[in-house]
């Protein structure tokens, strides 16, 4: 059976295409403006990457902030079930699963068989969220793939006390300013969201087999920051960024194949 | 009287409120549940709730009251800061909680001209935190007949213990049909919402309740005809700090949620347990049934009521999952939480905490927790 995903987030929109269980086809692209076209642009680029036809997709659902803006999605879940379904797809036995988006973060505890035990979001506040580091990348002039691999070439510990995106970028002007060198400043960058971060997994409960999903996932500095500050091992996924979008096709084949079972029946 | 008329009641100058005015009446503003409106009543004036609903700039209030303080009192003072409330003669309050008493101390000065040329009544109740003392009874006594003297004062008009009890008689029919709406909320398929079932309480809070009861007789009556809805996805009970704002139900329900009954002051824990009034001293009998019910943690005493409260609504409505709605910087039902979560857990009801603002201005944030929350009571289900 062939089912679709689509997580429509608020910088990216990403689609799998999932064949029994296994993915065939992927695609991303920023949101921008519009979510509705976003998502019809990264499904067809999904279906073109997995070389099937959209008549040949059982069931295509949404999940993301903007998935209600898909209208020719055949349904959708919530982003935190997405997470989960989708870590538990990609690793049976993930127990906890760290969704970092570009505007907020999700902290979600889970049960043996997958479902949810509990969850924590972040509020309001971008400190904890990709945008965070984006922000601080644009401070330091330099690009966002390179504020990871930067930060682990720190020699030294600057402490950063500002939780927020516009202060600390005055702290982080300050830093500057102090001569401090750019590879420890963007460390303590890393160490204070990641900080954040753990806040915010620490009231689902630290347990094993944590996975670190979203675009932020690929910031080998945030994961090692993350791992220490949690003392237990953050593992990526692969297709990190597209997990959410595989819980939502995931769960398109279950209630699809549940529809079919109960049609013989 | 149609449902209609009574669900466009809701507004805080309400037009019941300004019927009233516009034939001479007086009304006071109480906040808390631990002033008893059948004093006011009796005393032929009306009693109005204070509330913040609909407040989208409390920047006058933070003068006042620090922004680390429970905006909910931020946003009451607000608006008597910004004239939202000039229709009132008076307030009344009890020292429920310390940004209450807050409220109060601050009018003393904002609104000293009001006080010292209108006659504006200034009053505060100190309502003891301990039920079972051999003090508290007749402290809260006394103290309920300072205001009993306060409200005489301000209307003109003697509150005898006849027209006491009348009121009595008047405001336990008021709570009956209270009950009986939230009656109508067990149903498996009810046709009463939780966004609705508020804004039938916050009318009640500032309706005279003879007309009052008159017109959600009505409205139980067509409730009762109504074409019932399919049935909720999950059913759901809100607890914890004072939610005056419909639109924030709304916000959960329009999630798929259904809000089916709550324990919070401006829902159940306003007019619920009847008012016993002993001919022989019913100022004492009063007091004794307003200290006695189970309002909220802030009487020490009393939590094992309150955890039988919520175990029995959970059991009566049938309730799949409880929200606990703590307003940032609650002094009252800040920490509840440590208590009450295992009794939950034990119970295996899930429970979603949610930090609540007065202005309302992380919406998505809010209908996201709920939608999970929702999804996953469903499991598997769908």
């Amino acid at each position: 059976m062939i089912t679709a995903g689509i997580d429509s987030g608020s910088q990216n929109t990403k689609a799998v295409v999932l064949e029994d269980g296994r993915i065939i086809g992927k695609a991303k692209s920023p949101t921008e403006f519009s979510a509705a076209k976003a998502a019809r642009m990264v499904y067809a680029a999904a279906l073109s990457d997995a070389g099937v036809s959209a008549d040949r997709v059982r069931a295509v659902w949404t999940t993301g902030t903007g998935r209600t803006m898909a209208d020719f999605a055949d349904s959708g879940i919530n982003e935190v079930s997405a997470a989960a379904r989708g870590a538990h797809a990609a690793a049976p036995g993930t127990g906890l699963v760290i969704d970092m988006g570009a505007e907020s973060s999700r902290a979600v505890r889970l049960l043996e068989g997958g479902a949810i035990r509990n969850y924590e979001i972040n509020d309001k506040c971008a400190s904890g969220a990709g945008t965070f580091i984006e922000s601080m990348a644009r401070t330091l002039e330099i690009a966002i793939e390179e504020m990871g691999p930067c930060s682990l070439r720190h020699t030294k510990d600057v402490p950063m006390n500002a939780q927020c995106v516009v202060f600390a970028e005055s702290e982080v002007i300050s830093l500057i300013h102090r001569r401090e060198k750019i590879e420890d400043i963007a460390y303590a960058i890393h160490v204070g969201i990641a900080n954040r971060v753990s806040s915010l997994v620490r009231r689902v409960g630290v347990t094993d087999n944590i996975m670190l999903i979203g675009g932020s996932a690929y910031n080998a500095g945030l994961v090692v920051c993350l791992s220490n500050e949690l003392g237990k091992p953050v593992s990526v996924p692969e297709n990190a960024e597209y997990i959410s979008a595989l819980g939502a096709a995931a769960r398109a084949a279950e209630k699809s194949a549940r529809q079919e079972t109960g049609a013989i029946a | 009287m149609g449902s209609e008329t009574l669900l466009n009641e809701n507004a805080i100058k309400s037009p019941a409120v300004k019927a009233w005015k516009e034939k001479g009446g007086k009304a006071i503003g109480t906040i808390c549940c631990h002033v008893p409106e059948e004093l006011i009543d009796a005393a032929g004036m009306l009693p109005v709730r204070l509330r913040g609903t609909g407040c989208t700039d409390d920047s006058e209030a933070e003068a006042w009251m620090s922004p680390f303080s429970c905006s909910f009192a931020r946003a009451q003072f607000e608006y008597l800061l910004n004239g939202t409330y000039d229709f009132l003669n008076g307030i009344a309050t009890s020292d429920g909680c310390l940004l209450a008493g807050r409220i109060h101390d601050n009018w003393k000065y904002a609104g000293k001209e009001k006080i010292e040329k209108e006659g504006f009544m200034l009053s505060m109740t100190s309502t003891p935190r301990i039920v079972e003392s051999r003090h508290t009874m007749g402290y809260y006594k006394e103290e309920l007949e300072a205001l009993k003297a306060d409200l005489e004062r301000v209307s003109g008009e003697k509150i005898t213990d006849e027209k006491l009890k009348a009121s009595a008689r008047k405001y336990n029919e008021t709570r009956a049909l209270i009950r009986e709406m939230y009656e109508l909320r067990k149903a498996p398929q009810p046709a009463i919402s939780g966004t609705e079932a508020l804004e039938l309480t916050l009318a009640a809070m500032s309706m005279e309740k003879g007309e009052f009861n008159k017109k959600i007789r009505a409205f139980i009556g067509e409730a009762k005809n109504r074409k019932p809805p399919a049935a909720p996805r999950v059913r759901l009970m809100i607890i914890g700090s004072a939610i005056d704002d419909p639109a924030f139900l709304k916000i959960i329900e329009d999630k798929g949620g259904l809000v089916v009954t709550d324990v919070q002051c401006f829902g159940s824990r306003y007019l619920w347990e009847p008012v016993a009034i002993d001919d022989s001293d019913v100022m004492g009998s009063l007091a004794k049934s307003y200290l006695e019910r189970p309002v909220c943690p802030r009487i020490l005493d009393i939590h094992d009521e309150l955890y039988k409260l919520y175990m029995d609504m959970v059991k009566d409505y049938a309730v799949d999952g409880v929200i606990y709605v703590r307003m940032k910087y609650c002094e009252i039902w800040g920490g509840e939480s440590l208590l009450f979560e295992s009794k939950f857990k034990e119970a295996g009801i899930p429970l979603l905490t949610l930090e609540r603002e007065e202005i309302m201005t992380n919406e998505g944030q809010l209908a996201v927790r709920v939608e999970a929350f929702i999804e996953m009571i469903e499991k598997e289900d769908r």
